[in-house]
């Protein structure tokens, strides 16, 4: 190696150690709690980063069955699998005609879903209660689909209305004179052209909806109603002692996450510098 | 010659269909956030009794906001709020704009640095939080380190002092979302022309030089749209004091912020102290809603002035 490739390396030195020092503080901790899952809280006093003494599920079974976050778990699943569902059906039903239809109030009615990416909703938490409250949809899981579903429309229209403008529009021409009404010419070649932003819509509703506290904390009262995320900020006091328990389904509640980022980091990461548009 | 009115009846089914098509979106988004959102504006003009909606009050749900005894929780946790935004610019978007320059120089390892830095803004705020809050507990693993490298000594107290516990929180909060600006501004770094950033080499300006003149100008929509956001997420921030510090933002109201004030006030805390006023959390909700929309429209409009076009 010549002399000035080495300077060129050795001046580049300083930017790679600032760069994995960030990326120790990340994995440091996350090993952390990786590791502490399978120790007993005498043991993560005693050892403190070494690995566990033995690979036991202990903690894992506790958290599932005696903390009972299996239940919450499974809310969880039909809450956000139901609200990624009910939010990329409605949403792709109203860009469809909004991007491709010659209405007149198009850029209106655009304008009205798209004002609410950025309202503050958690202002509205006190009537949306009482609403909620007369609509017996309080302590349910259907709820909390409805009101997620409501949050997550706004950005849903605004990239399927963004993917479904570029098409061209002999797709639409075509099949119309084929004979085709307009929920087949939706579902059968329209939406099958923008498989993309149903991916993007999938996953970011997944996040924000698996991740959110804030809506369970209000709405949700009955433990057999409770998400992961309300049920973890209740262990993390409840069970303050027992450091095994509480490391463990903090590992269980982001294991879906985790798998789904793994599989889909490239995905998320484009998403993510395209449009920003994670919360 | 059928043709203009078989147009104009496609016209006409158009418009039907699509009536039906966002029927389904409209009323599920006008029924749980529009309307919400409008009685919860329209509601701070009026007195309340418990959820009951009494006589019209006019501005004095505002005025009670500003004087004893909710003053006092306002300012404190205005103020909160306003560092946090500072914090996150200065720790989360200033920072990541330099690991995002250092990625972009280099043309190995970005992706995989990317997905690390990235990976926590995926987590609940509920998962950093708790896990946070068990590393920098006293007897936790930080206080181990730091004691180990001669930094500390003794019991780390940090999220329980009131001088410190603001700072961990922002800090939680910055490595939470770093990811984020490192993936904007590496995207908007890549939209850059690179013969840009060839002939500033070949007239000799270093790495600094040219990130500072050449590729902060040219990141303007970048700094614009991550700014924006930090102020909304900032603003809306509720779930990391929650888990870390509880609903009243502990230790004495050192880490409140208007959004758990807006909790305590609408749904009572934990606790004996549990008294809601509703017609206050409305008011505070309408006073938070103006910050946030002025705020985020003075701050498109700055950003959208300041763009460099070539």
């Amino acid at each position: 190696m010549s002399a000035p490739a080495i300077s060129m390396r050795l001046a580049r030195l300083p930017g790679w150690t600032v760069l994995l020092a960030w990326t120790a503080a990340v994995l440091l901790p996350l090993y952390i709690l990786v590791v502490s899952c399978f120790k007993t809280t005498a043991e993560i006093y005693d050892n403190r980063l070494g690995l566990p003494a033995s690979w036991a599920f202990d903690n894992f079974v506790r958290a599932w069955t005696r903390a009972d976050l299996g239940h919450n778990f499974i809310n969880s699943l039909i809450v956000t699998g139901g609200a990624v569902i009910l939010t990329i059906l409605v949403s792709a039903m109203a860009a469809y005609p909004l991007s491709r239809y010659r209405l007149g109030w198009n850029a209106i009615m655009l304008g009205l879903f798209l004002s609410g990416i950025m309202l503050p909703i958690r202002l509205a938490s006190v009537e949306l209660f009482t609403l909620m409250r007369n609509l017996g949809l309080l302590d349910s899981l259907t709820g909390l689909i409805l009101v997620y579903s409501a949050i997550r429309i706004p950005f849903a229209v605004f990239i399927f209305a963004n993917f479904m403008r570029v098409l061209p529009s002999e797709l639409d021409e075509a099949a119309r004179i084929d004979g085709a009404g307009e929920v087949r010419i939706l579902f059968q070649i329209i939406l099958p052209m923008v498989k993309p932003a149903v991916s993007i819509v999938a996953i970011f509703t997944a996040i924000a909806v698996w991740n959110d506290f804030f809506f369970p904390l209000i709405f949700i009262f009955d433990d057999r109603y409770k998400t992961v995320p309300l049920a973890i900020s209740v262990f993390v006091g409840q069970f303050r002692t027992d450091w095994g328990l509480v490391f463990a389904s903090l590992a269980i509640s982001m294991a879906p996450i985790l798998i789904m980022y793994c599989l889909l980091a490239r995905q998320i990461r484009e998403g993510v510098g395209a449009g920003g548009g994670m919360k | 010659m059928s043709n203009p009115s078989r147009k104009s009846s496609l016209r006409r089914t158009q418009q039907r269909m699509a009536v039906l098509f966002i029927l389904p979106a409209l009323a599920v988004y006008a029924l749980f956030v529009l309307y919400p959102l409008a009685m919860s504006l329209w509601g701070s003009f009026f007195v309340w009794k418990g959820l009951r909606m009494l006589e019209f009050a006019g501005l004095s749900n505002f005025a009670r906001l500003f004087v004893f005894p909710s003053n006092a929780r306002l300012y404190g946790a205005l103020w909160h709020n306003v560092a946090w935004f500072f914090g996150i610019m200065l720790f989360q978007n200033g920072i990541g704009l330099l690991f995002a320059w250092l990625l972009f120089l280099r043309n190995r390892g970005a992706a995989f640095f990317q997905s690390v830095f990235f990976f926590p803004a995926v987590l609940s705020p509920v998962i950093v939080g708790a896990l946070w809050r068990l590393l920098l507990a006293p007897g936790g693993i930080v206080e181990w380190m730091l004691n180990g490298l001669g930094l500390h000594q003794g019991s780390l107290t940090v999220l329980g002092n009131s001088q410190t516990a603001l700072v961990m929180l922002i800090a939680v909060d910055a490595w939470n979302w770093m990811g984020l600006p490192v993936l904007i501004y590496t995207a908007g770094l890549r939209q850059i022309s690179g013969q840009i950033f060839e002939a500033a080499r070949l007239d000799g300006a270093g790495n600094a030089r040219m990130l500072f003149s050449i590729a902060l100008p040219l990141l303007m929509p970048a700094v614009g749209t991550l700014t924006t956001l930090s102020f909304i997420n900032t603003f809306n921030q509720f779930d990391i004091v929650y888990v870390m510090q509880g609903v009243q933002g502990n230790p004495s109201y050192a880490t409140d912020t208007l959004v758990t004030y807006f909790y305590r006030l609408a749904f009572g805390a934990e606790g004996a102290v549990g008294i809601t006023d509703i017609g206050l959390a409305l008011a505070l909700g309408t006073l938070l809603f103006l910050i946030l929309s002025i705020g985020t429209l003075l701050m498109l409009r700055f950003f959208d002035r300041r763009t460099v076009q070539l």
